[in-house]
């Protein structure tokens, strides 16, 4: 009775079951096949992913680059990334693990380009680059910025620096004249004050301006902190995380942990005075307060805001802010050197003390995986020509790796920047890079905690640095 | 060579199945029931593929060896190391799991870093805080929906708005609001005397913008859910109660509750799973250094530049059992109230 139940249904369907597996089996194959083969096609042009304001000036840098030589046969594509480091970080990260061949050219971050490298995950630009063109970098870059481009092991060269970037005092010449000094007698342009003399500079200009903040600066617990304004300022006592510019890059676990030396601990002391003032017990003497506390949740864009409103003196920020606050206050606006903390000779490490910035900055690396090494090596080399940074520069405002390259420009040449060059060139010679190793985006994570907890005031200078210490040993030999 | 194939007679004839023609009788003479699951498998084995695979692919990273160098993302095997290294706290994260110390005084444990800094206390403070608050929050807004009045409508509306805002506008929101120099928040608070000057940036009072974001958010989530227990609950049962002399409070507790708490339980269930995992509502307003959760610790070790995927899947993994320990209290809660009515 069941059996004829059973026949009767599959008349009725139509289809047996043998052939209802068949079919799906059959449908299923080909739709897992089509999955396979679908999707691999390409545009053939060179690919160079950057950023937002890269990609918007797509147009001049690639004439730029046809200016320069390159064949009119290699399509190029500048393709927008993600501006923030971290999320562009994550995205390369993901292309090179997964073996994607696009992008040909990444746009790398100064700051996390040596992880990449060490992990095998770069082109060795050495054997691809013509020798003149390695030559160029090697003799004419910013040879600090090339530094972070380099493998620390071999020396090898994985990326071409396309911009350095650098920070600089941004400030309101209107409200300083007005408080009784004189920037351009004194020539604040190429001569950095110290911090001292730069705290009681600020607190005039506010009181006499009567703006709300002397200075404002960024020191959210971010990489901002760790790689730029406490690095910076701690450099310009003369302080160093690993002691000294020789063992930036290395070698990892060999090298001396020097973050509870006094330099160090001063600067915090030094930043506790700037937003405290001399209530809080572990401030420095001597030191105005100018800066709000709030400045420990603030990064670049909080603390240009109240600048760039007219509520702030001084604004310690890269050269990108330079274009708004031209905008904004015009011929009342001005840059100089970051102050200093001791004068250069006497720092105990070689390159710290003076007035120093953070190094920042990109690099063009090449991915292993690119289908078109050749094209993208003749792009890489027609990047590296004056015609290009010049077109970057005008058009982005990113420096030129090469500071030569700025000389004698006028307004008329490249806008209302030109008037900071002569600052932008002196700053270029004192930037610190940043001690990126593989651990580095760890242990930068370690510095702004420390750092920060210090800034707030819920460790003491010694507590924090006592900690930090700890944890980098650990982290530089675990 | 195909042509061959299909011009031979005896191929194409009768008995197309080749060598699977015994397997195609066998399929032929099965039950109907027994048919129905030989063309489940498939699905079921994709299923398993799909819930399983990342899991023991989870399991299989965390016990093998970090490479922060090297071509390799992953060293040899090293069995509970990460493990351990996580529970010890020596890592390359730049926030512990947990750091506590047992000590001979009371209350017998001392903290090595602030409690808002250890990621397992804030990941469980979260899921229990949250969930509490949630449900009972929620509570109160399906009962209210489940009144019939006047512009129901718009209230209804009003309470799923929180949920329909993606997380990180609400994050924005919520990070503008504690901004000094933007929002009235931190302002408020420091008047209350509930947070200090800089909020964002401290662990404590980060956590509770967290919390309250979270809670603003998905209490609505909550309210849909328990409403949907509440509206199977038969009216007649209260008009019983009310004639039999029943308070309020006893007409709650003897039917409303117990009718809807299986449904509360699955509510609370999918809750907990959620706030177990919270990253997104941290990540878009104090950040994860300052707050951090155990899912913001996997993505610390897993995009945070330096590789170490061997510890990020050991702290996944252990999210993903501390998650399975709660959902099986609450599986063997759900058993207990009958699930339904069985």
């Amino acid at each position: 009775m069941f059996d004829s139940e059973l026949h009767e249904r599959k008349n009725s369907a139509g289809v047996s079951r043998r052939r209802f597996v068949q079919a799906a089996g059959v449908a299923g194959i080909t739709t897992s096949l089509a999955g396979c083969t679908g999707g691999s096609g390409g545009s053939g042009g060179v690919v160079v992913s950057a950023d937002q304001v890269m990609a918007d000036a797509s147009d001049s840098i690639i004439s730029a680059l046809r200016e320069a030589g390159l064949d009119t046969d290699i399509e190029v594509e500048i393709v927008q990334e993600d501006f923030q480091t971290d999320s562009r970080r994550q995205t390369y990260t993901s292309a090179l693990d997964a073996g994607r061949a696009s992008p040909d050219l990444f746009m790398m971050d100064s700051g996390w380009t040596i992880p990449f490298i060490v992990r095998e995950q770069l082109t060795n630009l050495e054997e691809e680059l013509s020798s003149d063109i390695i030559d160029r970098v090697r003799g004419d870059y910013l040879s600090a910025s090339v530094a972070t481009a380099e493998s620390p092991d071999s020396g090898d060269l994985y990326g071409v620096p396309i911009f350095p970037d650098y920070p600089v005092m941004h400030y309101r010449k209107d409200l300083v004249e007005a408080a009784g000094y004189n920037p351009d007698g004194n020539d604040w342009a190429t001569t950095p004050v110290s911090w001292q003399e730069f705290s009681q500079i600020a607190a005039d200009a506010r009181d006499e301006g009567d703006v709300e903040y002397g200075f404002t600066t960024q020191a959210a617990a971010y990489e901002g902190l760790s790689c730029c304004t406490f690095n910076e300022t701690m450099s310009s006592f003369g302080g160093a995380y690993f002691g000294g510019r020789d063992n930036l890059f290395g070698p990892v676990g060999d090298r001396p942990v020097t973050v509870e030396e006094e330099p160090v601990i001063e600067t915090l002391r030094m930043m506790r005075a700037l937003m405290y003032g001399s209530d809080d017990p572990e401030a420095a003497d001597g030191y105005q307060q100018i800066a709000p506390s709030s400045i420990v949740q603030w990064t670049e864009e909080d603390a240009r805001g109240p600048f760039t409103d007219g509520n702030a003196a001084f604004h310690r920020n890269w050269p990108y802010a330079i274009s708004n606050n031209v905008e904004a206050f015009g011929e009342d606006f001005d840059v100089m050197p970051l102050p200093y903390g001791v004068e250069e000779s006497e720092s105990q490490y070689d390159g710290l003390g003076g007035s120093r910035a953070a190094l920042g900055g990109w690099h063009l690396t090449l991915n292993p995986n690119s289908q078109q090494t050749e094209d993208a090596i003749q792009v890489l080399e027609a990047w590296t020509s004056n015609e290009v940074m010049l077109a970057i520069f005008e058009n982005v405002g990113n420096l030129p790796p090469i500071p030569g390259v700025l000389d004698g420009l006028t307004e008329d040449d490249v806008g209302p920047i030109a008037r900071f060059i002569p600052t932008l060139q002196y700053v270029a010679d004192r930037a610190v890079p940043r001690p990126v190793t593989d651990l580095w985006p760890n242990q930068s994570a370690l510095v702004y905690q420390e750092v920060h907890d210090a800034y707030t005031q819920t460790k003491t200078p010694t507590e924090a640095m006592g900690q930090l210490a700890t944890d980098l040993e650990e982290s530089d030999t675990r | 060579m195909a042509t061959d194939h299909t011009n031979s007679p005896v191929d194409s004839g009768t008995d197309s199945g080749g060598v699977l023609s015994p397997v195609f009788t066998w399929m032929e003479n099965l039950s109907e029931a027994a048919y129905a699951y030989l063309l489940l498998i498939p699905g079921f084995l994709l299923l398993a593929l799909v819930a399983f695979y990342p899991l023991l692919s989870t399991l299989r990273m965390s016990l093998l060896a970090d490479q922060t160098r090297g071509a390799e993302p992953l060293g040899g095997f090293v069995g509970l190391e990460n493990y351990m290294n996580v529970l010890t706290g020596e890592t390359r994260l730049s926030r512990q799991l947990i750091d506590v110390a047992l000590t001979t005084e009371f209350p017998f444990i001392e903290l090595g870093t602030p409690f808002f800094r250890q990621a397992l206390f804030v990941t469980l403070a979260f899921a229990i805080l949250s969930v509490i608050f949630e449900t009972a929050i929620g509570f109160g807004q399906a009962m209210v929906l489940d009144q019939e009045f006047k512009g129901r409508r718009w209230v209804r509306v009003a309470i799923i708005i929180p949920w329909a805002i993606p997380i990180v506008i609400q994050g924005m929101l919520f990070f503008l609001l504690f901004q000094p120099t933007v929002g009235f928040g931190s302002g408020l608070m420091q008047a209350l005397g509930i947070f200090g000057d800089n909020p964002l940036a401290s662990s404590s009072d980060s956590f509770i913008i967290v919390l309250v974001a979270d809670i603003w958010k998905t209490s609505a989530f909550m309210a849909l859910l328990i409403l949907a227990g509440l509206q199977s609950v038969d009216r007649s049962l209260y008009d019983v109660a009310k004639v039999a002399g029943a308070t309020p409070w006893q007409r709650f507790k003897m039917i409303t509750l117990p009718i809807v708490m299986p449904a509360l339980i699955v509510a609370m269930l999918f809750r907990t799973m959620d706030a177990m995992r919270v990253y997104g509502i941290i990540e878009s307003t104090a950040g994860c250094s300052t707050v951090p959760s155990m899912t913001c610790m996997v993505i610390d070790g897993l995009f945070g530049g330096t590789r170490i995927y061997g510890t990020a899947a050991a702290v996944a993994f252990l999210t993903a059992a501390l998650i399975g320990v709660f959902i099986a209290v609450y599986l063997a809660k759900f058993r207990d109230s009958d699930g339904g009515f069985a």
